[in-house]
């Protein structure tokens, strides 16, 4: 008899069209909007060649520190090259900087260096910054010839302009040399668009939910005409409902199994070594999904497109709260309400299979999985409690 | 008035999806909109750091603790290294530099001391990171002409505060154009599914096949039926649009009053009407209930995220804009992304944006004629 309700459930849950196309096709679909939308976003944050412009003029020409600067800052050979420069007019560069074509352009008069930008930006202050860096220079050598004379080192002004010279190649070599020391000891998966494809799974365990409640419904009296006569038939009904629900689990695991195929060997997404761990916190993700399905199936005494209506919104606001239509929710909930997210189903997915993603140790992702298994265990007794007992004289 | 009751009925039925758009719309333009300065000077951008600091604040690692706070936005994250990296991994912050015990003393013994940083790699982290490797090369090179720590420390100063001069040349308030222009582009997701929800659950219902029969053998014209359905439908289209222009002027305030704001509603108001013919061409092809749902998700999310709704059109890769052109969310969301930028409006800078909104009206032409295609062939019942 178990095998035989199994056999029937899973069939009726597969022919449902509804319910296949938001736990089968749905996160599909939705994956595949991520993967196009989000491909490009982080290589577009990483640092890339600034276009810009100098203005070419007698005073910029005669300028070997200025020209210098430009010309190794824009060289192709150099591995800390920042610009992609124009040498032309001023006219050349307004319309240039009007059209958009560069961030900003370089005067450089016999009043001084400036600046012309047509917004504030992060790629207008680092031409700031630039054109700054060398004024810095120049000036860090006239103090230093200045204070050489103020001790008495040099007098004449010729000493001076030789002084000057010996000091600005010194200079120059000492800036090579002592190059700082910056060790980057940041993780290497900083990848944020990660978050999204979890978000993803986690709400594909959450509709989940769906199949549960249906699964459950087809043994409810009160809910279908199968269910009535499921219900006085002399089979236990723990046995019915337990052999429904695991139909209902098993589909569930189908359509995540299709999702990790589609995105990983689709749209390339790496889960990392960890593939083992994460399937694991899927399995009881899963299970947190659809006995939360099995709960409202339960507790609200309405109709099918109700339940499957709170099982949606639910998971949508869980999805919301942990980052699936932007990330910094997920971190502005986890730092100023952490207690939402700590019972948040799609937050405990999400964070798990963050911290296996990010986190060098387990004990994160240890908590998320016995958090979900804690969720589903409340929920299966509320469920329990609930369907105890259910009579019927007339319905 | 039967038809517009019953409009409103159905209508009725479908407000939780509606009022669900709409507090996404608010809440991810409330994230958005946080105010910030709105100035037309020239503004230098200030990466944020996080900076550790071990050794005693005096001296050298005084002056680059005081550098970088001066020219970093300094984030206020708890000293733990789980926050921190929580913190790093959601760019709360973007570059954290520790700075070790004795570093002062080690780098004026001329030991060229490390720094441990943690880092994002994006634009503001090597922005950070030029700041931080320049003082200490300006320093490197004053150590080697100073002896006196004190003196020291004040040349290095005097020489970092040494500013250029940066002309700016655009009086727009670009950064709250940007913003409007981000709570328009949203509403394309709004907007679409609102309508195409609503629009299709109200033709389905209306053509229920029950319902079909009584209206067609009662004595009120098939043409008036119609154009009355067509009418209360544009209607709500209109409502809808209202609403979202007037949530508008709340939440992104007075640049909505500029003619940029002007063009920003008018264009909205021209996708509004696509999104009306879209919707009806979808409730024509679909008859099943439950469908609809579905087939919105897919179509609002799915122009929302190919044309730049959700993700800005910049850091879009140019495969999918090319493929978005057949969407006509594409045109709308260009047209609002060049007024962010806009300064001066006149012929030859409208011309691309009347541009954008012909092909829109086309659009709804040809989703209209499609639509009207498919209701004439599936008019026979049973």
């Amino acid at each position: 008899m178990f095998i035989h309700n199994f056999k029937y459930a899973f069939k009726t849950l597969f022919r449902d069209k509804m319910l296949i196309f938001w736990t089968f096709a749905f996160p599909i679909i939705l994956g595949t909007f991520f993967n196009l939308a989000f491909s490009d976003i982080e290589s577009s944050e990483k640092f890339d060649l600034i276009k810009i412009a100098v203005i070419e003029n007698d005073v910029f020409q005669n300028n070997e520190i200025w020209r210098e600067s430009f010309a190794a800052l824009s060289d192709a050979d150099n591995a800390e090259r920042l610009f992609q420069t124009q040498y032309v007019s001023e006219d050349e560069a307004q319309r240039l900087l009007e059209d958009q074509e560069i961030a900003g352009y370089f005067v450089l008069t016999d009043h001084g260096p400036t600046v012309v930008v047509s917004s504030s930006g992060i790629e207008e202050t680092i031409l700031q910054y630039v054109t700054q860096e060398v004024s810095q220079a120049e000036e860090m050598i006239q103090t230093l010839t200045a204070s050489a004379m103020a001790k008495g080192e040099i007098s004449t002004a010729g000493d001076q302009n030789a002084f000057y010279a010996q000091l600005y190649s010194e200079v120059m070599g000492i800036a090579q040399e002592s190059e700082p020391r910056i060790q980057n000891i940041s993780s290497e998966n900083l990848s944020y668009t990660m978050i999204e494809f979890y978000t993803l799974i986690a709400m594909t365990c959450l509709y989940g939910g769906i199949l549960g409640m249906v699964a459950v419904n087809l043994n409810l009296a009160n809910m279908s005409n199968q269910g009535k006569r499921v219900s006085v038939s002399p089979m236990r009904k723990g046995k019915l409902i337990f052999s429904s629900v695991l139909a209902g689990y098993i589909t569930q695991v189908i359509g995540v199994s299709l999702l990790f195929v589609y995105t990983i060997f689709v749209l390339k997404v790496d889960y990392g070594d960890t593939l083992p761990l994460v399937v694991l916190l899927t399995l009881c993700g899963c299970l947190a999904g659809l006995s939360l399905g099995i709960a409202m199936a339960v507790l609200v005494k309405s109709n099918d497109n109700v339940k499957t209506g709170i099982i949606i919104s639910v998971t949508m606001v869980g999805c919301f709260l942990s980052g699936m239509m932007g990330i910094t929710m997920k971190y502005i909930i986890d730092k100023n309400l952490p207690l939402l997210n700590r019972i948040n189903p799609a937050n405990m997915i999400t964070d798990g299979l963050y911290a296996l993603y990010y986190y060098d140790t387990l004990d994160r992702y240890f908590v998320n999985v016995a958090s979900l298994l804690i969720f589903s265990l409340v929920m299966i007794v509320v469920s329990i409690s609930g369907l105890r007992r259910q009579r019927y004289d007339s319905i | 008035m039967i038809v517009f009751k019953t409009f409103l009925r159905v209508l009725n039925q479908c407000k939780v999806p509606i009022i669900l758009y709409t507090v996404i719309l608010v809440a991810f333009a409330g994230f958005n909109m946080q105010a910030s300065d709105s100035s037309a000077g020239f503004m230098a951008s200030k990466p944020d750091v996080l900076l550790i600091n071990e050794d005693d604040n005096t001296g050298i690692t005084r002056g680059l603790t005081e550098y970088i706070e001066s020219n970093c936005t300094i984030v206020d994250i708890k000293n733990d290294e789980d926050a921190i990296n929580d913190a790093l991994f959601y760019r709360d912050v973007h570059y954290v530099i520790y700075i070790p015990q004795h570093y002062g003393e080690d780098f004026l013994n001329g030991l060229n001391p490390e720094i441990q940083i943690k880092s994002t790699g994006d634009f503001q982290a090597s922005y950070a990171e030029m700041l931080l490797s320049r003082y200490i090369k300006v320093a490197a090179i004053y150590a080697r002409y100073i002896e006196d720590e004190q003196e020291l420390t004040a040349k290095i100063g005097h020489t970092l505060s040494k500013q250029t001069e940066v002309e700016i040349t655009s009086t727009l308030d670009t950064n709250r154009l940007t913003k409007s222009a981000l709570y328009y582009n949203f509403a394309n997701y709004s907007i679409l599914a609102g309508c195409v929800y609503v629009i299709c659950l109200i033709l389905s219902s209306f053509k229920s096949e029950p319902i079909r029969k009584r209206t067609a053998i009662s004595s009120m014209e098939y043409k008036k039926y119609n154009r009355l359905l067509l009418v209360s439908n544009s209607l709500f289209a209109v409502v809808l649009w209202l609403f979202y222009v007037l949530l508008s002027f709340v939440l992104v305030g007075n640049v909505m009053f500029t003619a940029q704001g002007l063009v920003l509603i008018l264009n909205s108001f021209v996708f509004t009407l696509c999104a009306l013919t879209i919707a009806f061409l979808i409730g024509n092809l679909v008859k099943n209930k439950n469908a609809v749902n579905g087939i919105v998700n897919v179509v609002a999310l799915g122009s929302s995220f190919l044309c730049g709704a959700f993700v800005p059109v910049e850091w879009l890769p140019n495969s999918v804009l090319t493929v978005a052109h057949i969407l006509p969310s594409y045109w709308y969301i260009q047209t609002n992304e060049r007024l962010k930028t806009m300064e001066a409006l006149n012929f030859g800078t409208l011309r691309p944006i009347l541009f954008n909104m012909g092909m829109l009206l086309v659009f709804a032409l040809v989703f209209t004629v499609a639509a009207n295609l498919v209701s004439r062939a599936k008019r026979k019942i049973g």
